[in-house]
C-alpha cells in the first residue's frame, strides 16, 4: 500500500566521489506519486551517477533513499531494484534483437518465470493481456528486430513497468528511470512514447525522464530536477518555468577558454564542399570548409553531427551526397575509403581501438600502414627506412615510446592518438576529419594534439572536427556548426565560438539562431 | 631495444631448445634406432607434406580465416593426379598445373561463399572440404590408385641432397616463399591487419575482401602442392589418408605461432613446429607405443599450443 504523503523516491544528501573527483554533492531529488519528472544536466553534470546509484552500480559515499516512506539501505544490491519498486531502462533499451516479443518479455524474469519449465502457453497470454493493456500492437511472437525502434522503445518500457508491478515487495506502481530513450526517435514517435507515459502515469506510476532535449522534459514532464558539475541547481515546475532559465540552469556561467585560433576565418575560397549530404542521422546537408580552417561540428547526442565524418571518408556509405576537393568531383554514395585516401581525405575516428590502432601490431606497422597499401616499395619492404620514418613520427608527434618495434597497446590513449595522428597526417592530407580527437585523453596530450592540428591547418589542411566538447572547439575552432536532428541548427564564427554561446545555441531553441 | 634480452630470445627459440631435448632423450633412450641419419632423413623427407599444409594454413590464418578443408584440397588433388595420371595416362608435366589450378579454385569457392554470404569461413570451409572428400571417394570408387609415373617419384622422394629427400628442400623452399611474403612484402602487411584489425585496415584503404579471397586461393594453391607431392611420396593416392593431417596443421600453426616470432603465425615457426611435433610421435613409436601416440601428441600439442600463447598476451596486458 502506498502511505499517502510519502514521495515514491526520496535522495537526501547523495555524495558520491571518484579518486578525489566529486562526481555528485549533497544531491537531492524528490519524485511524488504518479509523477513524471525530468532529470537534466550536461555531460559530466553527475546525471549518470545518480542513475547509476539508483539501479545499485555505485556505493555512494553519503546519503539517504527512501521509497515510499521506507528508508532503503544504499548501495543497493545490483538485480534487486525492481523488489523496491525502481525500474530502469537505458538508451540502449536492453533488448534481444534475434529474440521474441515474448522471449524478450520474460527474459530475467527469474522470480515469476520457473526456470526449468516455462509454461509457454499461459506466458504468451500473459503477454498478450500486457501489451493489450499498454495498447501496445504488436504480437508475443514477433521477433524484436521487426518492431520499429518507437515500438522496441515501448516495449521496453512496458517491460519494465510489467517488473516493477509484478516484483515491488509493497504493491505500489513503483518508478521508472527512463535514461535517453528518445535521442534516435523521429518527433512523431516521441509523441507516440509520451501517450504511453502518461498512460503510466494515470495508473500511479512515477517516472524520471533523463533527457538531453529541452523541450522533450518541457512538455512532458510534470516537475524537472537540474544537475550541474555534480550539484542540484534546482526542482522547476515544469509548467510555470520557462525555457529560459531551465536552460541557464543546465548551463551556468562558464569560464572562457584559451583561444588557439584567431577570430577570423581564412579567407580562401572553399575549396572544399559537401552537397546534399544525407545518410544516418542526416538529411540534405551543405558543409563548405576551406584551408586552413578548422571547422568544428557539434550538437547534442542524437543531432547527427557525428556522421558527417564517416559519411564523407568513405567509412560508411551516404545515401546522398557529393564532395568537390580540389577541383575533384566525388559521389558519396560510391566512395570508398582507397577514393577518400587518394582525393588527400584523413579520417581518425573516435573508436581509437577497433578503428584506429591494431594494438597487437607494432607502432612501425601502424604507422606505415599507408605505405603498405599505396604500393611503394610494394615487393621488398624496406624495414630499416620503415622503422627510421617512425621514429621520426615519433619524435616530431611526442609520442611517448620505447621504439617502433613495441607493441601499440603498451602506449597510454593519448600517445596512441599522436601516433595515429602522425600516421595520418605524414600522408599531407588536403582534408582531416576528426571525430572525438581528445576523447579519454590528459590535458597534456589535448594540447600536443591542438598544436599538431594548429601546424597542419597552417600549412594549408582543412580540417573538421565532431566533437561533443564545447571548451575544445572555443580553443581550436574557427567555425562551429551546431546539429539538431540531422540539420544545421545554428553556425557560429569568430568571436562567438565561445562554449557559453554554444551552450546556448545546442540547448536553445531554433528560432533563436536565424543566422543559419 | 631491449629485444635482444635473454627472456625475449628464450621465446623465441624455446620450441627450437625443446625440440632439441626431445631429440637428446629419444638419442639417449634408443641411440641405435632413433638417433641415425637415416631415420632423421625419413622424418624429413616424408613429413613435407605436412609442413607445406601448415605453411598453407598460416596465410589464411593471418587473415583472420580458417581453411578447414585443406587437407581435403590435398587428398582431392593427390587423388586427381593418380588418376589423370595412371588411369587416363595424361603426362604428369600436365597434371600438375591442373591439380594446381584445381587447388586455387577451391579457395576461390571459399572465398566467394566467405565474403559474398558473410558465412564464417570455419562453416563454409569445413562444408566445402566434407563436400571435397566426397568427391574424392567417388572418382576412386574409394580405392587406393597406384602406377604413377616413376618421374613425380624420382622428384619427390628418390632423389636426394645431402641425403635428405628432395621434397624436404621444395617445403623449405615454400617457407622461405611465405616468409618472405609475410614479412617482407606489402601484401604481408595487409594480411595483418586484415586479420588483427580489419576495420582499421579497411579504413585506411585495404581491400580487405580482396585480400582474403587471395589468402584462401593461396592455401588452397598450397593444399594442391601438398597434394602432388604426397601422391609423389608413393607413387599413389589413397582416398582417406590425407584427412589426418588437418589437425596436425593447425597443430603445428599454433604451435609455430609460439615461437620464432611469437604471437604471430609465421612460417618458420611452422617449419620447426612440424619437425617437433614429428620428432616426437617418432621417438615414442620407437620406444614401441602404438598409433594412439598420435592422436594424444597432435591434439595435446595444439590445447597447449593455444593455451600458451594465450598466457603469452595476457601477460602483455596485464604488464600495460
Amino acid at each position: 500500500m502506498t502511505q499517502s504523503g510519502h514521495p515514491r523516491l526520496a535522495i537526501k544528501g547523495l555524495t558520491k566521489s571518484f579518486g578525489g573527483v566529486r562526481a555528485l554533492s549533497r544531491a537531492d531529488l524528490t519524485v511524488m506519486p504518479g509523477e513524471i519528472h525530468g532529470l537534466l544536466g550536461k555531460n559530466g553534470s553527475g546525471k549518470s551517477t545518480l542513475i547509476k546509484v539508483l539501479s545499485g552500480f555505485h556505493k555512494p559515499d553519503e546519503g539517504t533513499l527512501e521509497v515510499d516512506g521506507r528508508p532503503v539501505a544504499l548501495p543497493i544490491p545490483l538485480g534487486r531494484s525492481e523488489t523496491i519498486g525502481l525500474s530502469f531502462v537505458h538508451q540502449n533499451l536492453g533488448l534481444l534483437p534475434e529474440a521474441t516479443v515474448l522471449e524478450n518479455l520474460i527474459a530475467g524474469d527469474h522470480e515469476r518465470v520457473r526456470s526449468w519449465l516455462i509454461n509457454w502457453g499461459a506466458e504468451a497470454a500473459r503477454a498478450r493481456r500486457l501489451l493489450a493493456e499498454h495498447r501496445l500492437d504488436v504480437d508475443p511472437s514477433w521477433p524484436v528486430e521487426n518492431l520499429s525502434p518507437v515500438k522496441r522503445a515501448q516495449l521496453a518500457i512496458v517491460r519494465a513497468a510489467d517488473r516493477v508491478s509484478a516484483h515491488n515487495a509493497h504493491g505500489s506502481p513503483g518508478l521508472l528511470v527512463l535514461d535517453e530513450p528518445t535521442p534516435f526517435l523521429p518527433i512523431e514517435d516521441v509523441r507516440e512514447l509520451f501517450s504511453l507515459m502518461r498512460r503510466l502515469r494515470q495508473s500511479g506510476v512515477s517516472i524520471v525522464f533523463v533527457s538531453h532535449d529541452i523541450d522533450e522534459v518541457m512538455e512532458i514532464t510534470d516537475r524537472a530536477t537540474v544537475l550541474r558539475d555534480g550539484e542540484v541547481i534546482g526542482a522547476f515546475d515544469t509548467a510555470a518555468t520557462d525555457r529560459a532559465s531551465i536552460v541557464e540552469a543546465i548551463v551556468g556561467r562558464s569560464l572562457t577558454q584559451e583561444r588557439l585560433v584567431g577570430d577570423a576565418a581564412p579567407q580562401a575560397a572553399a575549396a572544399i564542399s559537401v552537397r546534399r549530404l544525407g545518410g544516418g542521422l542526416l538529411t540534405d546537408l551543405d558543409i563548405d570548409v576551406a584551408p586552413g580552417e578548422i571547422l568544428g561540428l557539434t550538437g547534442l547526442i542524437g543531432s547527427g553531427y557525428d556522421d558527417v565524418s564517416y559519411l564523407i571518408s568513405g567509412a560508411r556509405p551516404a545515401m546522398s551526397g557529393e564532395l568537390a576537393i580540389g577541383g575533384d568531383r566525388f559521389d558519396l554514395t560510391d566512395f570508398s575509403p582507397v577514393a577518400a585516401i587518394a582525393a588527400g581525405v584523413a579520417f581518425i575516428p573516435a573508436d581509437r581501438q577497433r578503428q584506429g590502432l591494431a594494438l597487437e601490431l607494432t607502432l612501425a606497422e601502424n604507422a606505415m600502414l599507408p605505405d603498405a597499401v599505396s604500393g611503394r616499395g610494394r615487393w621488398r619492404l624496406d624495414h630499416k627506412g620503415r622503422g627510421a620514418a617512425t621514429a621520426q613520427l615519433i619524435e616530431r608527434y611526442v609520442v611517448k615510446a620505447r621504439s617502433p618495434d613495441q607493441a601499440a597497446s603498451e602506449l597510454s590513449g593519448g600517445n596512441q592518438q599522436k601516433l595515429l595522428l602522425g600516421k595520418w597526417l605524414r600522408l599531407a592530407p588536403r582534408l582531416i576529419l576528426l571525430d572525438e580527437p581528445t576523447q579519454g585523453i590528459d590535458v597534456g596530450a589535448r594540447r600536443e594534439i591542438y598544436d599538431r592540428l594548429l601546424e597542419a591547418c597552417a600549412s594549408g589542411a582543412a580540417i573538421i572536427c565532431a566533437t561533443s566538447e564545447f571548451e575544445q572547439l572555443e580553443m581550436i575552432a574557427h567555425r562551429v556548426l551546431v546539429f539538431e536532428r540531422g540539420r544545421i541548427k545554428a553556425e557560429l564564427r569568430g568571436g562567438d565560438v565561445r562554449k557559453s554561446m554554444i551552450e546556448q545555441a545546442c540547448y536553445g531553441e531554433a528560432r533563436d539562431h536565424a543566422f543559419v | 631495444m631491449r629485444s635482444s634480452s635473454l627472456g625475449v630470445q628464450l621465446e623465441r627459440f624455446g620450441l627450437v631448445i625443446v625440440w632439441l631435448a626431445v631429440i637428446a632423450l629419444f638419442g639417449a633412450l634408443r641411440p641405435d634406432t632413433f638417433l641415425t641419419w637415416s631415420n632423421f632423413s625419413s622424418i624429413f623427407g616424408s613429413e613435407a607434406v605436412l609442413v607445406i599444409v601448415t605453411l598453407g594454413l598460416i596465410i589464411p590464418l593471418t587473415a583472420g580465416d580458417f581453411d578447414l578443408s585443406i587437407a581435403q584440397t590435398l587428398t582431392f588433388v593427390s587423388m586427381l593426379t593418380a588418376i589423370l595420371n595412371a588411369r587416363l595416362g595424361v603426362p604428369i608435366e600436365y597434371v600438375i598445373p591442373i591439380g594446381l589450378l584445381a587447388g586455387a579454385l577451391v579457395g576461390v569457392v571459399n572465398g566467394a561463399i566467405t565474403l559474398f554470404f558473410r558465412v564464417h569461413s570455419l562453416i563454409v570451409t569445413l562444408g566445402v572440404g566434407t563436400f571435397l572428400h566426397g568427391i574424392t571417394l567417388w572418382m576412386s570408387d574409394s580405392q587406393t590408385i597406384s602406377g604413377v609415373e616413376r618421374a613425380l617419384m624420382n622428384y619427390v622422394i628418390i632423389y636426394r641432397i645431402f641425403g635428405i629427400p628432395v621434397s624436404f628442400y621444395y617445403a623449405i623452399a615454400l617457407a622461405a616463399l611465405v616468409w618472405y611474403v609475410l614479412s617482407y612484402t606489402a601484401f604481408g602487411q595487409q594480411l595483418l591487419f586484415t586479420g588483427r584489425g580489419r576495420e582499421i585496415g579497411r579504413l585506411t584503404g585495404v581491400a580487405v575482401g580482396r585480400v582474403r579471397l587471395a589468402a584462401f586461393v593461396a592455401s588452397g594453391v598450397m593444399g594442391a602442392i601438398a597434394g602432388v607431392i604426397y601422391t609423389g611420396t608413393t607413387g599413389s593416392a589413397n582416398p582417406t589418408s590425407g584427412t589426418t593431417l588437418l589437425l596436425p596443421a593447425f597443430a603445428a600453426a599454433f604451435l609455430g605461432a609460439t615461437c620464432i616470432k611469437p604471437g604471430r603465425f609465421n612460417a618458420w615457426g611452422s617449419v620447426v613446429a612440424v619437425y617437433f611435433l614429428v620428432t616426437g610421435i617418432n621417438g615414442l613409436s620407437v620406444l614401441g607405443f602404438r598409433t594412439f601416440v598420435h592422436d594424444l601428441f597432435y591434439g595435446g600439442a595444439l590445447v597447449v599450443a593455444v593455451m600458451v600463447s594465450q598466457l603469452v598476451s595476457g601477460r602483455k596486458e596485464r604488464a600495460l
